[in-house]
């Protein structure tokens, strides 16, 4: 198993496409930092009267709640309120000036990026070996498709792992650079459950990169699905990234008329409103989305599987 | 003499159609049996059958004791194949191809790598990408492959194909080294009779997914009486007296004959002694083809 999924990982990091992607993706986390730094230039800082501003806030928003506090706005401005009378009581300063989590937390947004060239790897991986015939010669091996299968698989989740950890690690290391360590007293308020809790940064943001990642997961999983059942990387890849871009808007929009929009896995893959905000349909837990990605998950898998292994291999 | 792999009963339908009709024969050690057959005759689909590529219908393949269908991954150790062409990864190179596969198996050292490297005279471009190789360097590269992991059978599915007289050449030597010096026992496919004739020891003739005939190509030696064809001055007189005691037929410049060998002797001093002339004298063996396109009747 092990030797499948080397033998795998080498196939693909010798690809041209691979160094293209890898590149990409360094060439936008530069970019990103150098646009941060730059306005982060001529931005104005509020200084030391934070508690004023504060105050001030609280009390926008407690007559923005009053007069628009409906089913989704009501609980934004709970959130911010909680926060920001924590704030208050335990004399935390809001970090005005951009520290190093600041640009990995904005680097969070590359994971779109990610989600598209993991993708394209796993509607490539199987399909791709069909196209060229070299699955023939893969296939003739005291070794069952379902491990070869499997080692497909997880050889795409460790490519995702790499490029997280491209994005987590080298922000991390620009931003060190660009502003220095962070503060000691540096921490993320998160409000959780109705309560208001503190967290470290590079932890928290840890954790939002892997909950981001839940929505790559599950889409890499219906490509690798798409692309092991039709034979056809084109289709996996077409299909997944239309998902991948507009799934959630659709979804979105669906959940503002009807409650059964709940079951679509695109409302389920951002779990990040179970850790620090509100869901979108009211009603809704951790457990239950965790038990639908479940689901979804296990669905891809059985479909890949069942066709992989029964499949003649005519072509 | 053990039997490598034998075919039982197999049978093959995809939809409706039967592709594979009650297919049974079987490969002795050392020996190199040819699969011929018009194209469509499902000499592909057996072959991928007996390599798991595809699902057999009904029926077993046994290779070396172990079932296809119930131990796939034992049976399918002792083979190495080629299946149509050798299709490998175009963006690495021969050496890291042969890597790849050699993770597959237990216990490939890397001396064994080289030595087949050796073997099939790939040395010098064994570096470099797969995509810059000849179509002959893809055929040899595709044969050390299947040699890697010291196969008892090899299956080849159509070696030869798109290979210039040289390449055809080359892989009937390797071939011929395999099953002489190393006790290996290949299945080719082709339909290119005179090829197979070269080739094999055996041969099934397969149409339409039924198995016609299994001929031994060293019976031919063994026949008592073949047909000789004599090219001679004119018989003039002499004629008269050949036909009634020969039983011979005009053709071109002189005659045909069936005799046993000794009779040729015979009648080739009776012509000597009537003062004719003999310029030629030759065997006629009765090619594959033609015994082929007998037994298909087409």
């Amino acid at each position: 198993m092990f030797n499948l999924i080397r033998n795998e990982w080498e196939k693909i990091l010798k690809k041209k496409s691979t160094f293209v992607m890898i590149g990409l993706l360094i060439l936008a986390i530069i970019a990103l930092s150098g646009i941060l730094k730059y306005v982060d230039n001529n931005d104005e800082s509020t200084g030391d009267e934070w508690q004023a501003d504060i105050q001030q806030q609280i009390e926008t928003d407690r007559e923005n709640m009053e007069e628009y506090g409906g089913r989704q706005l009501g609980t934004y401005y709970q959130r911010n309120l909680a926060i920001n009378e924590y704030r208050l009581e335990h004399e935390i300063s809001p970090s005005v000036e951009s520290n190093v989590w600041t640009l990995v937390d904005e680097a969070k947004m590359l994971t779109s990026f990610i989600g598209l060239f993991t993708i394209v790897v796993a509607a490539g991986i199987v399909a791709g070996e069909f196209s060229t015939g070299t699955i023939k010669l893969l296939l003739i091996r005291p070794m069952s498709r379902t491990k070869i299968l499997l080692s497909k698989y997880l050889t795409v989740i460790l490519f995702s792992l790499l490029l997280l950890a491209i994005v987590y690690g080298l922000s991390s290391i620009i931003g060190v650079i660009l502003y220095g360590f962070p503060p000691d007293d540096a921490v993320h308020l998160a409000y959780q459950n109705g309560e208001v809790v503190e967290r470290s940064q590079g932890l928290q943001l840890i954790i939002t990169y892997l909950l981001y990642s839940i929505d790559i997961l599950m889409l890499t999983t219906m490509a690798f699905m798409i692309s092991a059942v039709f034979r056809n990387s084109s289709l996996a890849i077409g299909l997944s990234m239309f998902l991948l871009f507009v799934g959630n808007t659709v979804a979105n929009l669906l959940a503002m008329q009807f409650d059964w929009a709940k079951y679509l896995l695109f409302l389920n893959t951002d779990l990040t409103v179970y850790f620090d905000g509100m869901p979108t349909i009211e009603g809704m837990t951790l457990t239950f989305s965790i038990i639908m990605l479940t689901l979804y998950f296990l669905i891809f898998h059985a479909l890949a599987f069942f066709f992989f292994k029964r499949r003649d291999v005519a072509a | 003499m053990t039997t490598v792999l034998s075919l039982d009963h197999v049978s093959k339908s995809i939809g409706k159609k039967r592709i594979i009709d009650d297919l049974s024969l079987s490969v002795q050690e050392g020996e190199v049996f040819g699969l011929l057959g018009p194209n469509g005759a499902g000499k592909t689909t057996t072959i991928r059958m007996m390599v798991g590529l595809m699902r057999l219908g009904a029926g077993d393949i046994v290779i070396c004791g172990d079932s296809v269908k119930d131990n796939f991954e034992r049976a399918i150790k002792h083979v190495g194949a080629i299946v149509e062409n050798p299709e490998m990864y175009q963006h690495l190179t021969g050496y890291q191809n042969l890597v790849q596969y050699s993770r597959m198996y237990k216990g490939i050292t890397k001396q064994k790598i080289d030595e087949i490297v050796e073997l099939v005279k790939l040395k010098k471009n064994i570096d470099q990408k797969v995509k810059t190789y000849s179509l002959g360097m893809r055929q040899r590269l595709g044969l050390a492959q299947c040699l890697l992991h010291d196969p008892k059978l090899l299956i080849l599915d159509e070696p030869t194909n798109g290979l210039d007289p040289a390449g055809i050449r080359e892989i009937r030597d390797h071939l011929k080294y395999l099953t002489r010096e190393k006790k290996l026992s290949v299945i080719v496919s082709s339909h290119l009779l005179s090829e197979m004739e070269m080739m094999c020891d055996r041969i099934a003739i397969i149409q339409q997914g039924k198995l016609i005939d299994v001929q031994t190509i060293a019976d031919q030696q063994l026949e008592e009486k073949s047909t000789y064809y004599f090219e001679t001055s004119d018989l003039g007189k002499k004629l008269l007296q050949l036909r009634e005691k020969w039983m011979i037929a005009l053709k071109g410049e002189g005659f045909i004959i069936d005799a046993e060998k000794e009779e040729v002797a015979k009648l080739i001093k009776e012509l000597t002694e009537a003062d004719i002339s003999i310029y030629l004298v030759q065997k006629l063996t009765k090619t594959l083809e033609e015994r082929f396109l007998e037994i298909t009747g087409s």
